[in-house]
């Protein structure tokens, strides 16, 4: 032990002596292996450790797909009455919950937040077994259509809206008119299942009975709704495909029954219904990204691995003479192994110390920025398999530097060196591994920027790509209404009417158009064209007669729509260029009649510029619009409608209090539900695109830092070892030109085999990743790898250069000084 | 012996160090005739191998004249003096300064490479072969450095200096790094060379080697103290 502690001691005096080297490798395997630590965490979290909860292996989503007359998968979702059918039949399920997500503003409290809802029945929580910090989860007093007006608040919402009151048990809160009492908080360490979207997380939950599915919703099995879940846990003695032979029939003979007679626009369809695991459903496609990420991450390492094994190599050398000295007084070998395994592992300890605190920090930005990307990241800390991997990682490199280095020293020459006074050409890295170093940081660099740039590519393009519509200085303002006696559309218009004359009225307003921005309020909906009974599912959206305008949505040809056929509730449409084309290959598509299945068919007047939406695609995945714009219809709205678009003048903002105050001088039961810039929303769309961009600028960057690094310095130690060989050539005559096509000469080889390395490594992602590979494999890639080319060239020739422009900018002699 | 090879006239060489100056040659002015051999002697620090690396323009004078064959050659750039090196100049080292992995005839073939138009392959071989011949190493031709004596390889230095027929042969402690015996026929084909017509500058501390050029400086502090012309050059 004491001979233990020795070593370690003098492996920490020979460290402090060279503290530019131990920063270097603590910088670089610090931050590279925190980098590791915490994709090594993700991914185990993501793709090995259970769900965090009781009997997570029996919990499954059933989902409702809605199959087309082709056998193609239209879209999956249930219709409310087929979702409360199937539940209520009990059927291959022990226990399951329905749910729908929403948002809603809690109008009884001073600031008027707007809150995720969840609306569930009580079975939710009892199959999660969710940890309570106050009160009770729901039960059977809140099932379904007892009606019972009870709240659950989320820990954060309790904290963050009520200071974590103590008598919060005690309060209610109100929303859209009707008072719910609280009986419970969730635990700080609540998990929720992320079924919807990715990092949505519930404020406040309440019973199912108070959905805000409308009555008409409520019956309608030609509807369907995204926000509607159904959770649960699968019988013991049920598989998942027993489940879903179960369940297809049960839920498509209802809904086939519950369609309605007269149409036949769903002729043929049919509902498939899928099972699959909870865990599967929230991991989604987070799996690939994770994946990907551990592989850039990983590749790095190796990167930085080979930066840092040259510089233990350039140490070894330079620690000759004192291994010679340990030689000749009697060190073996072994000795000296331990002796350099001392020094290594007391730097990878320091080093996985430094990645260990940067994981953690890695964990934070991970659940600030990545939260809507990926799931269960606000699970992320140091677990037993962080620290785990950590004792490894530092291990296998400990072990692996200091056999790298001992591998150069040869024994027998070792006890020569002291005989020759330190004359020989001394300890050296062979041009071999030199070569074998620059081949593989090529490689790993090219196939690593390659990767990133083509992220990067897609990522920016998707940020730059033109909107076709306006978004400077206009927000969107949806009324709440609290009040559970909801207004008719008549009885809504003059009190809009009011509004909007107030709203009008602010000095900060310039225009005002009812209707949402064209990034929110489109859904889909099912129409046939009367002349030849074609079917399609554009995306639809009720505008007002200033909406393509405000936007700067120019219309190409017939006509916008009128205040008169607003009032009148004409039957017009206007469509876009993409949908003009689904409809009619020439577009020439005025005066043609639409059937959206009511008595009455649409007139198109007028044909409007294709806009695009981050994140829209067409629906309908058979039609020709595919790889052109995405349809889009727009039908004139009414006048009671609670949306409004407001483009404000130049520099001039209005508060949410602001409105909140002008909508209580109208009518007190109207509050905001929400007042967003539509610059913000579309940021907030963008969000995936932007973070992707960001995460592979940042992670090229450093991927080409490290290579350029490495490179630089691998070129420059040989460079250094032939710099008597430099002098002597141009002692006889070589200039610089010379010299340095011969310096790149010399490396092109290694470069070429990099380059060749790279190819290799694709070729084998390609096998193991294909399906994730293919389709960026166009010839739109092509300039991305001459990019790559080009960078890893220009990184290489200024290696090349670099480090010898100090002896051929110089007399010859400063070359050849020393050389006898 | 009107045929002047190099004439040097007032040159001084000052190394600057932070704020300090060394003056390592001052007032320095040969005269090296065709088909002269020449000996630098002096004690260690005298200034020796930095005469003989502003004779071979390995570095540049701090002041003063040097002609060439005519060509002021005082003040050029690093590329033109790299030219004149492997026209005019041929150099000898004390450590050989081989290329490791080239073979002894690519090694001797070098200097013809940095010529300004590349001899052709034949010109090349005939070349080589000559000059191997010369300091009769011709049956090495096909092995590596690494593979020969020290003697051998100082050898291989001169064929490799001599290829590219220079002006003036520049060689530096040619038996420093010998034992005796090598020493002895280094020194022994250099005197051969010398008796064929190729003017040689020599720099030595081994006053016996010295004793064997027909002229002999001798340096001290940077100054030359003695010329002596010891016996008519052929």
């Amino acid at each position: 032990m004491r001979k233990l502690i020795l070593q370690y001691k003098q492996a920490w005096a020979s460290l402090k002596k060279k503290p530019g080297f131990v920063l270097t490798v603590l910088m670089t395997m610090g931050i590279t292996l925190g980098a590791l630590l915490c994709v090594v965490t993700l991914n185990y979290l993501l793709l090995v450790e259970p769900l965090p909860y009781p009997e997570q292996e029996r919990l499954f989503v059933a989902e409702h797909g809605l199959i087309g007359a082709k056998k193609e998968t239209k879209a999956v979702a249930y219709t409310y009455p087929g979702l409360v059918h199937l539940y209520k039949s009990k059927q291959a399920f022990e226990q399951a919950s329905m749910m729908m997500y929403g948002q809603d503003v809690i109008v009884s409290h001073s600031s008027q937040p707007l809150v995720n809802i969840a609306y569930v029945t009580p079975d939710l929580h009892q199959i999660l077994a969710s940890p309570m910090a106050l009160g009770r989860m729901f039960e059977a007093s809140e099932a379904l259509d007892t009606n019972n007006p009870v709240a659950m608040l989320s820990y954060n919402t309790w904290m963050q809206e009520y200071n974590g009151s103590a008598d919060i048990l005690e309060k209610k809160i109100s929303l859209s008119g009707v008072s719910y009492h609280i009986v419970g908080v969730l635990a700080e360490h609540f998990v929720e299942p992320e079924l919807e979207i990715i990092g949505r997380k519930t404020q406040v939950w309440l019973p199912w009975d108070y959905n805000q599915a409308g009555k008409w919703q409520r019956q309608a099995f030609d509807n369907i709704n995204g926000s509607l879940k159904f959770i649960g846990l699968l019988k013991q003695e049920v598989s998942q495909s027993q489940a879903q032979q179960l369940l297809t029939p049960l839920v498509n003979d209802r809904w086939q029954a519950g369609l309605p007679g007269d149409d036949d626009f769903f002729k043929g369809w049919t509902i498939n219904m899928h099972v699959r695991s909870v865990k599967d459903r929230i991991l989604g496609e987070s799996e690939s990204i994770a994946v990907m990420l551990l592989a850039g991450v990983v590749g790095l390492v190796l990167i930085a691995c080979a930066n840092i094994s040259n510089l233990f190599m350039a140490r070894t050398a330079e620690k000759q003479r004192q291994m010679a000295i340990q030689a000749a007084i009697g060190a073996t070998k072994k000795h000296l192994f331990k002796a350099m395994f001392a020094e290594t592992s007391l730097l990878m300890f320091m080093s996985i110390i430094l990645a260990l605190v940067l994981a953690q920090f890695g964990f934070y930005i991970m659940q600030q920025y990545l939260g809507a990307i990926l799931p269960r990241v606000n699970e992320l800390s140091l677990t037993p398999i962080t620290f785990a991997s950590a004792v490894l990682v530092t291990i296998i490199f400990a072990l692996f530097f200091a056999k790298l280095s001992t591998r150069m020293i040869n024994y027998r020459a070792l006890n020569t060196t002291l005989q020759s006074s330190g004359k020989g050409s001394g300890l050296q890295v062979s041009k071999k591994t030199r070569q074998v170093l620059i081949a593989s940081q090529v490689a790993l660099a090219t196939v690593l920027v390659f990767a990133n740039f083509s992220l990067l590519k897609d990522a920016v393009k998707t940020i730059n790509a033109p909107i076709g519509f306006a978004t400077d200085n206009i927000s969107t303002l949806i009324l709440n209404f609290s009040s559970s006696d909801i207004p008719s559309q008549e009885e809504a218009k003059p009190i809009m009417a009011e509004i909007m004359e107030k709203l009008e009225a602010l000095p900060q307003v310039e225009s005002l158009a009812q209707g949402n921005s064209p990034l929110d309020g489109f859904w889909v909906r099912a129409l046939t064209s009367v002349a030849n009974n074609e079917k399609y599912t554009p995306f639809f959206k009720s505008v007002d007669h200033h909406y393509f305008n405000m936007i700067e949505q120019p219309i190409l040809q017939g006509d916008n729509f009128t205040m008169a056929q607003r009032q009148d509730g004409a039957n017009v449409m206007i469509v876009n260029q993409a949908f003009a084309k689904q409809l009619k290959a020439d577009g020439d598509v005025l005066g043609m009649q639409i059937s959206t299945g009511r008595p009455d068919s649409f007139k198109i007047i007028g044909i409007v510029k294709d806009i695009t939406i981050p994140g829209d695609s067409p629906t309908d995945r058979d039609s020709s619009a595919l790889g052109s714009g995405v349809p889009r219809v727009y039908v004139p709205n009414g006048l009671g409608g609670q949306s409004f678009m407001l483009k404000l003048k130049s520099g001039q903002t209005v508060s949410r209090k602001q409105l909140g105050t002008l909508l209580a001088e109208v009518d007190s039961r109207y509050s905001v539900f929400s007042f967003n810039a539509a610059s913000a929303i579309l940021t907030q769309t963008l969000f995936a695109e932007i973070t992707t961009a960001v995460t592979t600028t940042v992670l090229a960057s450093l991927v080409f830092l490290l290579a350029g690094i490495g490179l630089y310095g691998i070129l420059s130690y040989g460079t250094q070892l032939r710099r008597f060989e430099i002098g002597a050539r141009m002692a006889i005559g070589a200039t610089r030109k010379h010299l340095i096509t011969m310096i790149i000469g010399d490396n092109t080889k290694a470069v070429l085999a990099g380059f060749i390395g790279s190819i290799v490594l694709f070729a084998l992602a390609y096998i193991s990743l294909s399906e994730y590979i293919q389709p960026f494999l166009t010839w739109q890639v092509l300039p991305m790898v001459v990019a790559t080319l080009v960078l890893i060239i220009l990184v290489t020739l200024f290696a090349c250069y670099w480090p010898l422009r100090q002896y051929i900018n110089k007399a010859a002699i400063y070359s050849l000084r020393g050389s006898d | 012996m009107t045929d002047i090879k190099i004439e040097m006239n007032n040159i001084a060489k000052i190394f600057e160090t932070d704020d300090v100056e060394t003056h390592a040659l001052k007032d320095v002015d040969i005269v090296i005739r065709a088909g002269e051999y020449v000996s630098i002697a002096g004690p260690s620090g005298c200034g020796k191998s930095t005469l003989l690396s502003l004779l071979g323009l390995l570095d540049m004078p701090s002041s003063g004249s040097y002609i060439i064959e005519g060509v002021d050659v005082s003040n050029l750039s690093l590329d033109e003096a790299a030219g004149i090196r492997n026209e005019k100049i041929g150099f000898v080292f004390q450590s050989f300064n081989l290329i490791d992995e080239l073979s002894v005839f690519d090694n001797v073939a070098l200097p013809l490479q940095y010529k300004k138009e590349l001899p052709t392959d034949d010109f090349i071989k005939t070349r080589v072969e000559a000059c191997l011949k010369m300091v009769e190493m011709s049956h090495r031709a096909g092995h590596k450095p690494n593979q020969l004596s020290g003697g051998q390889q100082q050898r291989i230095a001169i064929a490799r200096a001599l290829v590219a027929d220079p002006a003036i042969l520049l060689v530096d402690e040619p038996t420093g790094n010998l034992d005796s015996k090598s020493g002895d026929t280094v020194m022994a084909v250099l005197a051969e060379l010398n008796k064929n017509g190729t003017t040689i500058c020599m720099v030595t501390h081994d006053t016996r080697y010295a004793d064997m050029a027909n002229i002999q400086l001798k340096l001290l502090d940077g100054q030359i103290v003695k010329d002596e012309l010891l016996k008519v050059a052929v």
